[in-house]
């Protein structure tokens, strides 16, 4: 690259920023930015208060309870068997109901449910006529499944939604919204490389979309330590390699707007309705777990999974096909993952480099 | 030839639609005018020029230059489009700036290019205004002084004195004369013919995107000969001049002119009529002026395209 085409490149950046930064019609991409890190938000106000009802919980308690105790209760224990080993239950809530038992008869039968807390971990019990039935064990600070949820909430929500439709929404204009607005030959008309302007571009979208959700990804890690007390947080995020996976998660969505970001630039310049390329690339990378490994390996959300580093587990029962989509079934080395990626985005940049060679200022025909 | 914009045989086809067909042309230096109705193919010529639309046949360079190589090509033409769209929310300076920095100009250097574009057009007091807020006419200089804003050595103006006001239009005929002057090809098309007629050294006549002449205008009437040549003179004498003539089987027409003070004659041959006046003059009829009355743009035009859609 010479000087004056990287001088150029600064040129369109600078001009490409704000109207991707301020545009009327991109401003839902914050929102579908902004969603998850509302959903954290809510999450941590949640958490805090049942934190603080734990807390209280704990306080209304005979005496303190340890969570040894609290597992060592089993099914089929009495009611007496449970006060004797964690004492009166400061929750207590009680219903009698009927079962029938005959065409004509029923039996009544006394339900009770308990709750302890050692403060930080809560202890759900169901009796039902003085036996234990059920028994629900919930930490405040499970790390693993706080992981996983947030690992969901990444890989479902925002690489495969916000991510995808914000690159689309940002990339598909750069040149489809030029020609909409019939303000292209304003760059045409400029002594510069086609290849120099569309670089231009899809650096001014990558910085766009890089900006918008790489501070969404940090917000979300931020929302979602926020309920741990200052010591946990210091022990997720630097024992529980918290911050390991949150750099890694920022490096998973820098690369996925460069993957999608390449796929919808030369999309846009492809396609005029970006109904039709949308679709068909999010049934592409819907489908991805079912394809043959060679197709596998033309696809984003491919790479994008085997560098997640939380693997959201499949539970038992759960349906044959939803579970491939959940898992990935064969993961790659993150070095081949990212150079997978890049040489896919490298592919979709050199067909748009070919593309807007081609491109003619027709606007009468939009 | 490196000295021209030249077109050798080059077509345009939208699908089924022709923009132009066959065309074959070498523009020399000067101011060119671009003669056609509405549809005629003025417009594709002008972006076949620039590379805006790719030709489906044959081939185009702008002195030595093709049309699909935008980094040299813009270096030497500036075009000022007829789109009368512009990048969003930019006012008048940063318009002419940006276009400036995208040629890689340095920032201190196209601030103060820019300015000096905006004084050619005579749009300083409006120039940190949006875009957005401009009128049709204000609108039209600011796009002229992106086209001029780099000093090209091609000028290339789609309908350039559209929505200009009078003072305006003479304003920049005389910065498309100065360019012209200065060695420039200026390219103008236009449906106003008397402003092609007053500002062009050459013209280019175009109907349903066919090249239908091109040339001086001069040259182009000698070449029209089924429309006699229409020569005005102005004498003490019409009536004896007309009948003196009308002894020459060249002639065809004439009339007397309502003040009595002179005579429209038509003629099959213009030279031959020429010396014949010559003749007359030697025998005591009072000439003040003989000058051609149909060798102008309106004249050709009409007499090879018709009068659809013309404006005098």
């Amino acid at each position: 690259m010479n000087r004056l085409w990287w001088t150029q490149i600064k040129a369109v950046i600078r001009l490409e920023w704000k109207k991707t930064f301020f545009a009327k019609r991109g401003l839902w991409i914050y929102v579908v930015a902004a969603m998850p890190v509302a959903l954290f938000i809510v999450y941590a106000v949640v958490t805090a208060n049942q934190q603080h009802q734990s807390a209280n919980i704990a306080r209304q308690s005979q005496r303190a309870i340890t969570r040894q105790e609290m597992l060592s209760i089993k099914p089929g224990m009495t009611r007496e068997e449970v006060i004797a080993i964690l004492g009166k239950p400061p929750g207590d809530f009680q219903w009698t109901e009927t079962r029938p038992t005959g065409p004509k008869t029923t039996e009544p039968i006394l339900r009770e449910d308990f709750h302890y807390s050692d403060g930080l971990d809560n202890l759900y019990l169901g009796l039902e006529n003085g036996k234990v039935q059920n028994i629900n064990m919930q930490g405040m600070n499970n790390f693993g499944e706080d992981a996983i949820l947030f690992a969901g909430v990444f890989q479902f929500f925002f690489l495969r939604l916000a991510i995808f439709f914000g690159c689309l929404g940002v990339f598909m204009n750069l040149f489809r919204g030029e020609v909409l607005d019939k303000s292209l030959h304003f760059y045409f008309l400029a002594p510069i490389r086609r290849e120099v302007l569309m670089a231009g571009k899809f650096l001014a979208g990558l910085l766009a979309t890089c900006t918008i959700f790489v501070t969404s990804e940090i917000l979300q890690t931020v929302a979602f330590v926020g309920h741990f007390n200052p010591h946990v947080r210091d022990l997720y995020l630097y024992q529980y390699h918290g911050l390991e996976h949150a750099a890694i998660y920022v490096g998973v969505t820098i690369l996925a707007c460069i993957g999608y970001g390449a796929f919808f630039l030369v999309a846009g310049m492809l396609f005029r309705n970006p109904i039709i390329p949308a679709a068909a690339v999010l049934i592409w990378e819907g489908i991805n777990p079912f394809l043959p490994a060679i197709l596998k390996q033309f696809s984003v959300i491919y790479y994008l999974k085997s560098l997640c580093p939380v693997e959201i587990p499949v539970s038992p029962g759960t349906p044959g096909l939803f579970a491939l989509l959940v898992s990935n079934a064969d993961p790659i080395s993150p070095p081949l993952a990212i150079g997978g990626i890049l040489v896919v985005a490298l592919i979709a940049l050199f067909v748009s480099s070919v593309q807007v060679r081609r491109m003619e200022i027709n606007y009468t025909t939009e | 030839m490196n000295d021209r914009i030249i077109f050798e045989d080059v077509s345009k086809f939208y699908g089924e639609i022709l923009g132009v067909n066959r065309v074959n042309l070498s523009i020399p230096p000067g101011i060119t005018g671009l003669v056609g109705p509405n549809g005629s193919g003025k417009t594709t010529l002008m972006n076949l020029m620039t590379g805006l639309v790719k030709p489906s046949r044959g081939r185009i360079q702008v002195l030595g230059i093709a049309t699909d190589d935008p980094e040299n090509l813009f270096k030497l033409v500036g075009y000022s489009t007829q789109f009368d769209a512009f990048p969003k929310g930019l006012t008048g300076f940063q318009f002419i700036y940006s276009y400036l920095c995208l040629t890689g100009m340095l920032q201190p250097d196209a601030e103060r290019t820019a300015w000096q574009a905006i004084e050619r057009v005579n749009l300083v007091d409006a120039a940190s205004r949006k875009i957005a807020a401009y009128s049709k006419g204000m609108r039209q200089r600011v796009r002229l002084a992106q086209a001029l804003a780099h000093n090209p050595k091609v000028l290339v103006l789609d309908e350039p004195l559209n929505g200009l006001d009078p003072l305006a239009r003479s304003e920049m005929i005389a910065v498309f004369r100065a360019s012209a002057a200065a060695g420039c090809y200026v390219i103008i098309s236009s449906h106003i013919l008397h402003e092609v007629d007053v500002i062009s050294d050459q013209v280019i006549l175009l109907s349903n995107g066919y090249v239908v002449a091109e040339g001086q205008i001069q040259s182009v009437r000698n070449e029209i000969q089924e429309h006699p040549t229409q020569i005005l003179i102005r004498c003490d004498r019409p009536r004896d001049l007309a009948a003196r003539l009308f002894q020459s089987e060249y002639m065809i027409e004439a009339s007397i002119h309502k003040d009595e003070r002179g005579v429209l004659l038509k003629t099959r041959d213009a030279d031959r009529f020429y010396l014949a006046i010559n003749q007359l003059a030697l025998d005591g009829i009072q000439i003040e002026s003989i000058a051609p009355a149909d060798d102008d743009v309106l004249s050709v035009y009409e007499y090879l395209i018709g009068n659809e859609e013309v404006v005098r």
